[in-house]
């Protein structure tokens, strides 16, 4: 993100240097208490405004409202969707920062407790043989499995999201279209919101200081595209469309399903929706 | 009031003033427009360039790969899969071929708790003994369709027919030139196959061209039982233009669809023991320049030297036909 | 710089993005350091608003101790930030919905008061030095008296008004700030170790005794270094203090952490492994019996004894160091305890302290000791002796 193209936020920085002296007065603390509570008075004319559609030219975002669905009968563990995520969103290239990840879930006979890794296991990453590539190890074809299946996850994209409900500047949000996004020109890499998300979703980019998690890919659905992690999985086990289209995948998806949730406990009303997932999914 | 109350109160009303006053110049432009964020942001985000470019950007250059990819059973394996992130290419360069094809395909096909039965997969350690999945799968269409066709033809009506094949197959269906290929015992299936190859004019030869054209697709599945079951009689023969030790080495990347002595039971594919070595030279030389057709002979047959045909030629003429190996 | 990232290792099944603790030892520090602030705020209200003249020896003091802490509470969260520069960036557009947003208003909002209360007590003193000094330190306080070198009685009682009203608003708004620390972790119910209703009162306890001992501390120090004797009376009236507050502090930990295990909501069985594990010394050793239990049985033993003369100095001053010890492992537990706790409740995360770098052990030590060189500038400035007969104390 390059604030050399918008001026205003040069001159802000200007302001801010001369406001942090005032600060320290007395009195400054007081009226800043009370701007904050403010509403913002300024009527400054909108450059980019267009009359017409929002975000882009070509895309408006009060028509759609997006919706993603898991099938997890479906997922072969081939972690596809995570190489391509990295790829396509530049997240950092380690085993332990994603936008999207998948869980293993596995029980054996004669053994009450359940086995959970992902890509962070050490196991998982000494059969990738690297932090760049992701591979489950085939750690249990020996053993014997009672049941065993694969989950994807992904930011839950919530209606009522507990992470834009403590971020202190506004610096994530859910758009028109109900996507949770973070605009990384504004954070200031506090981290609160990487607390308050019950799913894990959130990272801290140490490169560039700010929040990151999956945008179902907003730069590309914006265009007509399927998220990534859709775009290259092999069996179908991610669905995405536009829950406003009656006969979209994902309409389909939740309607031809009984679907549910991760922990609608929190009231956070996700929008990733889960077929074929067991109780100790969360 | 004292003065000094007075001054304070008025400096902290001052500096409310200022603030208040400041808030709108500090707010960035676009903060408030639709909600309490920076609106402009979202357009930002929304401008950002697709890595991935999806297969149908794929199909404009590589429209032969495309078609024959998305007739296949690895359609839902979008090019990118294997082969990376399209962005900047062709400009910048040629995308990658993978090299170790066991380690990508094992990602899908290994045999592992957790995968749905109706994923194909496979026990890797002895699946292909070491081999690379492309030396017998064709990875933009791995499905091997030839191992499913049932041969159901009637022997002895193929037997009348193949009385206009005798004169150079042998009326026992054991060539009596070495150019020509044996025919008595071979995978009935790999028969039709190729029958049918000549008769749509897939596979071209001046002498089969015409005779397959003239035969009915009952009439392909008749000789291809007749001469599939006639007992394999052809003696081991010798080839002075190979070295049948040095051919063995060699044979050893064959072996996984063509079987360690040439005797591989798989109908998909021909046996090759006891096979005339001329016919066994020429068919190589033919897979190499592209004038028989192949995606898995082509590929194998490319590295392979004059020497190196004549030796396998050599080693595979000189083994018994008998073998189910 | 290479951006170091340190991988934390874990036992069970925790989230792969959870291996990343995000908030480091310095966000145990911030709450430790608003503690200190709200405690010692305390003690001058005792003095100002309800009339403890035991405490008046320690009144100026507790102001500002307070003032320098508060300043530098926001420093542990600058540094800790992805991007200081848009710090105000939270101050400009503040997200009403969230917790933290509202700390630069309630913090400028104290740091003013604290100011203004300074100013109303010490103006006297500033007056009478802004007249005395020519210097430049004399133009510094001939600046902080706006002008007026009014000193009337009559003026006086408008400062005497002020100082009440400004006491008696700094009260709720000392207990806001940090019963509001509080809320920022007891509001986030991704995190049951934090998730509590109990969690702002819990913070504001502990902030009380941590401060009065602080002070506590700070007094007898501060004695031993004039060579003045130590105002027993006064002391004793801050061991009361502690004693008393030591007490509802810990039997709001006890509750909270009963109400956890009696819930036993998902993820209680990954909680009791956690406590009963790496969790025992920190939390049960140091924090309770130590920290906690110790000095209150040593101060009940004091008070019903009436011990007095050295033995009743060097036991307050004994205990008050354990109890500042104590919060700060309280700050600790809950701030990195609540992130080895899995979000998923199926596993456990161990978190690792490095020593040099922005996030480690030295700078945290050195932010926590920073306002006390500030402090002690402040007393060269602002002499809070009430024995001292130069300060014509209000």
């Amino acid at each position: 993100m390059k604030n050399d193209d918008k001026p205003s936020l040069a001159a802000r920085r200007e302001f801010l240097s001369k406001l942090g002296r005032a600060a320290t007065c007395t009195g400054a603390a007081i009226g800043a208490a009370a701007l904050g509570v403010m509403p913002n008075v300024s009527a400054k004319s909108e450059p980019a405004a267009d009359a017409g559609s929002f975000p882009t030219k070509d895309y408006d975002w009060s028509k759609h409202q997006w919706g993603f669905g898991v099938d997890a009968t479906k997922c072969i563990g081939c972690l596809r969707c995570v190489e391509a995520c990295k790829r396509e969103n530049d997240v950092p290239v380690n085993a332990h920062q994603f936008r999207t990840w998948v869980e293993r879930y596995v029980h054996l006979e004669d053994d009450p407790e359940v086995h959970i890794d992902s890509q962070q296991d050490p196991v998982n990453i000494e059969a990738s043989g690297s932090e760049k590539e992701f591979r489950f190890a085939n750690r249990y074809k020996d053993a014997k499995v009672d049941k065993a299946f694969f989950v994807p996850k992904l930011c839950n994209h919530c209606t009522h999201p507990a992470c834009v409900q403590v971020c202190p500047t506004g610096a994530t949000y859910r758009t028109e279209d109900g996507v949770v996004l973070i605009d990384h020109g504004y954070c200031i890499g506090c981290r609160y919101c990487v607390q308050a998300c019950p799913y894990g979703a959130r990272y801290f980019n140490e490169e560039k200081g700010v929040s990151d998690k999956c945008t179902w890919c907003y730069h590309r659905i914006t265009k007509g595209l399927q998220p990534a992690c859709v775009e290259v999985c092999p069996v179908g086990a991610r669905v995405f469309g536009d829950q406003n289209d009656k006969q979209s995948p994902i309409s389909l998806f939740i309607r031809n399903n009984r679907v549910q949730v991760l922990r609608p406990e929190t009231g956070n009303a996700p929008n990733v929706f889960y077929v074929g997932i067991d109780k100790e999914v969360n | 009031m004292p003065k000094h109350i007075f001054r304070l109160v008025s400096l902290i009303l001052g500096l409310l003033v200022v603030a208040i006053i400041a808030k709108p110049f500090l707010t960035v432009d676009s903060f408030y427009r639709f909600g309490h964020y920076r609106a402009n942001s979202v357009t930002e985000i929304a401008a950002q360039e697709p890595v991935l470019q999806t297969a149908r950007y794929c199909e404009g250059c590589h429209s032969a790969r495309h078609a024959q990819w998305s007739a296949g059973s690895h359609k839902s394996v979008t090019c990118e899969i294997c082969h990376g992130a399209a962005q900047g290419h062709p400009q910048n360069g040629k995308l990658p071929i993978p090299k170790d094809a066991v380690k990508l395909c094992t990602q899908c096909h290994e045999a592992m708790p957790g995968r749905p039965r109706t994923q194909p997969q496979i026990q890797v350690a002895q699946h292909s003994s070491g081999q690379q999945c492309t030396v017998c799968h064709n990875p933009h269409s791995p499905k091997i369709a030839a191992a499913l066709v049932k041969v159901a033809g009637d022997a002895a009506a193929g037997k009348q027919r193949a009385a206009a094949c005798a004169s150079c197959h042998g009326t026992d269906g054991i060539s009596p030139n070495d150019t020509w290929p044996n025919l008595a015992g071979q995978n009935a299936a790999y028969l039709a196959r190729i029958l049918a190859a000549y008769k749509s004019g897939d596979q071209k030869d001046v002498a089969m061209t015409p005779l397959a054209q003239a035969l009915g697709d009952a009439e392909i599945q008749n000789l291809a039982a007749y001469y599939a079951g006639l007992g394999c009689k052809s003696a081991p023969g010798k080839s002075a233009a190979g070295d049948a030790a040095a051919g063995k080495a060699l044979a050893k990347n064959c072996a996984a669809c063509h079987g360690e002595t040439g005797g591989g039971s798989n109908p998909a594919w021909p046996k090759l023991a006891a096979q005339k070595p001329g016919y066994l030279v020429n068919a190589l030389k033919a897979f190499k320049a592209g004038l028989r057709k192949d995606p898995m002979m082509a590929g194998v047959s490319r590295g392979l030297s004059d020497t190196d045909i004549a030796n396998l030629a050599a080693y595979y003429a000189a083994q018994s036909c008998q073998s189910t190996k | 710089m290479e951006p170091i990232i340190h991988f934390a290792p874990y036992t069970g099944w925790v989230y792969p993005n959870e291996t990343v603790f995000e908030w480091s030892v310095l966000i145990a520090v911030y709450p430790y350091l608003t503690g200190l602030v709200a405690g010692a705020f305390t003690v001058s209200s005792l003095y100002q608003v309800f009339g403890f003249e035991r405490l008046k020896p320690v009144a100026h003091l507790a102001l500002l101790t307070s003032l320098s802490f508060m300043i530098f509470v926001p420093t542990p969260l600058l540094l800790h930030l992805g991007h200081p520069e848009r710090a105000f960036n939270s101050t400009i557009t503040p997200h009403l919905t969230s917790a933290m947003a509202m700390f630069g208003f309630f913090a400028s909002f104290y740091v003013a008061l604290l100011m203004l209360e300074g100013w109303f007590a010490y103006r006297p003193f500033i007056v009478e030095q802004a007249q005395k000094r020519t210097d430049l330190l004399g133009r510094f306080y001939r600046l902080l008296t706006l002008g007026s070198y009014d000193v009337s009685e009559h003026a006086m009682r408008f400062d005497r008004k002020w100082i009440f009203a400004l006491a008696v608003i700094g009260i709720p708004a000392a207990h806001g700030l940090h019963g509001y620390v509080g809320f920022m972790y007891g509001s986030l119910k991704a995190r049951e170790w934090w998730s509590s209703d109990l969690m702002p009162v819990i913070f504001l306890f502990s902030a009380i005794i941590s401060g009065v001992s602080l002070l506590a501390v700070l007094y007898v120090v501060s004695c031993k270094l004039r060579k003045i004797t130590v105002d027993l009376a006064c002391l004793k009236g801050l061991a009361y203090t502690i004693w008393a507050f030591i007490m509802v502090a810990l039997v709001l930990e006890g509750l909270e952490f009963a109400n956890i295990v009696y819930k036993g909501r998902e993820g209680v069985d990954m909680i009791m492994q956690y406590v009963t594990g790496p969790l025992l010394v920190p939390y049960f050793i140091l924090q309770f019996a130590i920290g906690a239990i110790t000095p209150l049985l040593w101060l009940s033993y004091m008070i019903w004894r009436g011990t007095t003369g050295k033995a009743l100095v060097v036991g307050v001053t004994a205990c008050a160091c354990l109890v500042l010890f104590s919060v700060f492992m309280m700050r600790w537990n809950v701030v990195i305890g609540g992130q080895e706790i899995s979000k998923t409740g199926k596993g456990l995360l161990n978190y690792h302290l490095p020593f040099f770098g922005k996030e480690g052990a030295l700078v945290a030590i050195a932010l926590t000791l920073a306002p006390l060189a500030l402090l002690f500038g402040l007393t060269r400035l602002f002499p809070p002796w009430a024995d001292d007969t130069t300060h014509a104390h209000s």
